[in-house]
């Protein structure tokens, strides 16, 4: 299908692009493991706390690390008119904003792989009992947290305070379904599976990401073209 | 206790109308401000097409 | 005509307010519990009443622009999200001063606080994205976006957090809990008083709308007198 064909292109460029000169990556790896630096002055990592805080702490990282990826997702596009060319162009609004989506998910999804053991040493933490799913968790939440930061990206491109701006309108909105993610993470780090009482967590992640999805990519087009 | 409870409670419902009186307030400055830029304009336009 | 349209909505608003507040203050007894305190919920619940319509009435706003891209919508997304948020403030504030009395805290991460605190950042966002974008089009444009995306998100948390820990007080009114949860002359207060705030609200609105209309006329002036 040209769609598919044409976001995986995209996606591709994205990833290539990024990859060759890992800026982001780079800054969005330090700064996570800053914050869990940060974070083990806050409060003893050595005690029992940990565990029960593990899914929020390992998602306020990763949150805060994807907004340096997130923020360079339209903003690269600035220069040399790129982004207009890329409006011009036949592809279509839904499908560069997807591949664009797809490719923020990977490399915020290659940084939470390498935070994660980092996690596990500093804080003592075996997270390796619920592998599969943590990573449907990790899977899901990072695609729910990209759409909206890739969308809000689009959405304050042109803006000159757009460092700023973006943190303040994507963290709020991020917010259900990071608290599905952290309440999900903290019971599968403890090792107990995704079961009864927290499917509706489960669910609601799920239902974040398709509502968000949908109207994304419904309204990307209207943001892009001036 | 039921005295401290009343002052509570007019301090609650004097704080909320103060808050609704202060935008209502900020409303009115704008709307000041608006009228006095149009006037301005207005007169600009005016003497420029004279 | 529309002034008069005004005053007599702002007249009616204000006549309902102090009549109710005669009610509240003289014809209703002090609570068991609670003693006089209690009569801040017949603001505090009517506000949050206000504040849901006014954000569901910016989305609605929001949805026609995008489709219709007539300036009023832009207005009245705008001025229903001021109203909104200002009412979400006084909300948080009530609720906050009745909390210090009955549970000796000013604030708790329960749900329907934090569902507030989170609902006026994304609208505080809006206002900040707004003026952020200098060309009114694109900021129309923009802003409506953002406004679909905040109400959607609003909706959310508040359905999610609900599913958590629970320690504000639950819905009283009888078409969610079918009946007995609260006195009938109770829950007439509320919504009478949610009718007062609305009337009071409208001209508010209306006049925060007109007020967009003559930043445009001003702008258009302005780009005259340049040309001139």
């Amino acid at each position: 299908m040209l769609f598919m064909r044409q976001t995986l292109t995209i996606a591709g460029k994205d990833l290539r692009s990024e990859l060759r000169g890992k800026e982001a990556i780079n800054a969005s790896v330090s700064f996570a493991l800053v914050i869990l630096l940060l974070f083990s002055f806050a409060f003893d990592p050595a005690s029992d706390l940990t565990l029960e805080i593990s899914g929020g702490l390992l998602w306020l990282v990763f949150a805060f690390a994807g907004a340096l990826i997130l923020n360079r997702s339209f903003s690269r596009e600035q220069a040399n008119d790129c982004l207009d060319m890329l409006v011009a162009s036949p592809v279509s609004g839904a499908a560069l904003f997807l591949g664009k989506v797809i490719a923020n998910a990977i490399l915020l999804t290659i940084v939470e792989l390498i935070c994660l053991p980092v996690f596990g040493v500093f804080y003592n933490v075996n997270w390796t009992r619920q592998l599969g799913g943590l990573f449907l968790v990790l899977v899901l939440t990072t695609w729910g947290l990209t759409v909206i930061g890739t969308m809000f990206s689009a959405l304050t491109v042109n803006l000159r305070l757009r460092e700023l701006m973006l943190p303040v309108l994507v963290y709020p909105m991020m917010i259900p379904g990071l608290m599905a993610a952290m309440q999900l993470t903290t019971v599968l780090i403890a090792g107990e599976p995704i079961a009864g009482d927290n499917m509706v967590w489960l669910r609601l992640l799920i239902g974040f990401d398709i509502i968000f999805t949908s109207l994304a990519v419904a309204l990307v087009e209207t943001v892009l073209v001036s | 206790m039921d005295e401290r409870n009343f002052t509570y409670m007019f301090l609650g419902f004097a704080a909320a109308w103060a808050a609704l009186a202060a935008y209502v307030v900020f409303l009115g400055a704008r709307e000041g401000k608006l009228r006095r830029q149009l006037e301005n304009l207005r007169r600009m336009v005016e003497n420029r097409e004279k | 005509m529309r002034e008069k349209l005004l005053y007599g909505l702002a007249l009616a608003g204000g006549l309902l307010l102090v009549r109710n507040l005669y009610v509240i203050l003289l014809g209703f007894e002090n609570e068991a519990s609670q003693g006089a305190i209690y009569r801040i919920i017949f603001f505090h619940v009517p506000c949050w009443f206000i504040c849901f319509s006014a954000y569901a009435l910016a989305g609605g706003s929001s949805i026609l622009y995008l489709w219709k891209r007539k300036t009023i919508f832009d207005d009245l997304a705008v001025s229903a999200v001021e109203v909104g948020v200002v009412f979400t403030a006084i909300g948080l504030l009530t609720g906050s001063i009745w909390g210090r009395i009955i549970w000796g805290i000013w604030w708790t991460w329960g749900p329907r606080l934090t569902w507030a605190f989170i609902c006026l950042l994304i609208y505080l966002g809006y206002l900040m994205l707004r003026r952020a974008i200098e060309d009114p089009t694109e900021r129309a444009k923009n802003s409506a976006v953002l406004c679909i995306f905040a109400f959607t998100s609003v909706v959310i948390t508040y359905k999610a957090i609900d599913w958590w820990r629970t320690q504000h007080p639950g819905a009283v009114l009888s078409f969610r809990t079918g009946g007995g949860n609260i006195e009938p002359a109770w829950e007439y207060m509320l919504l009478f008083n949610f009718l007062a705030l609305a009337l009071l609200s409208a001209p508010i609105v209306m006049i925060r709308m007109r007020q967009e209309k003559t930043q445009r006329e001003i702008d258009g002036l302005r780009r005259r007198t340049h040309e001139l």
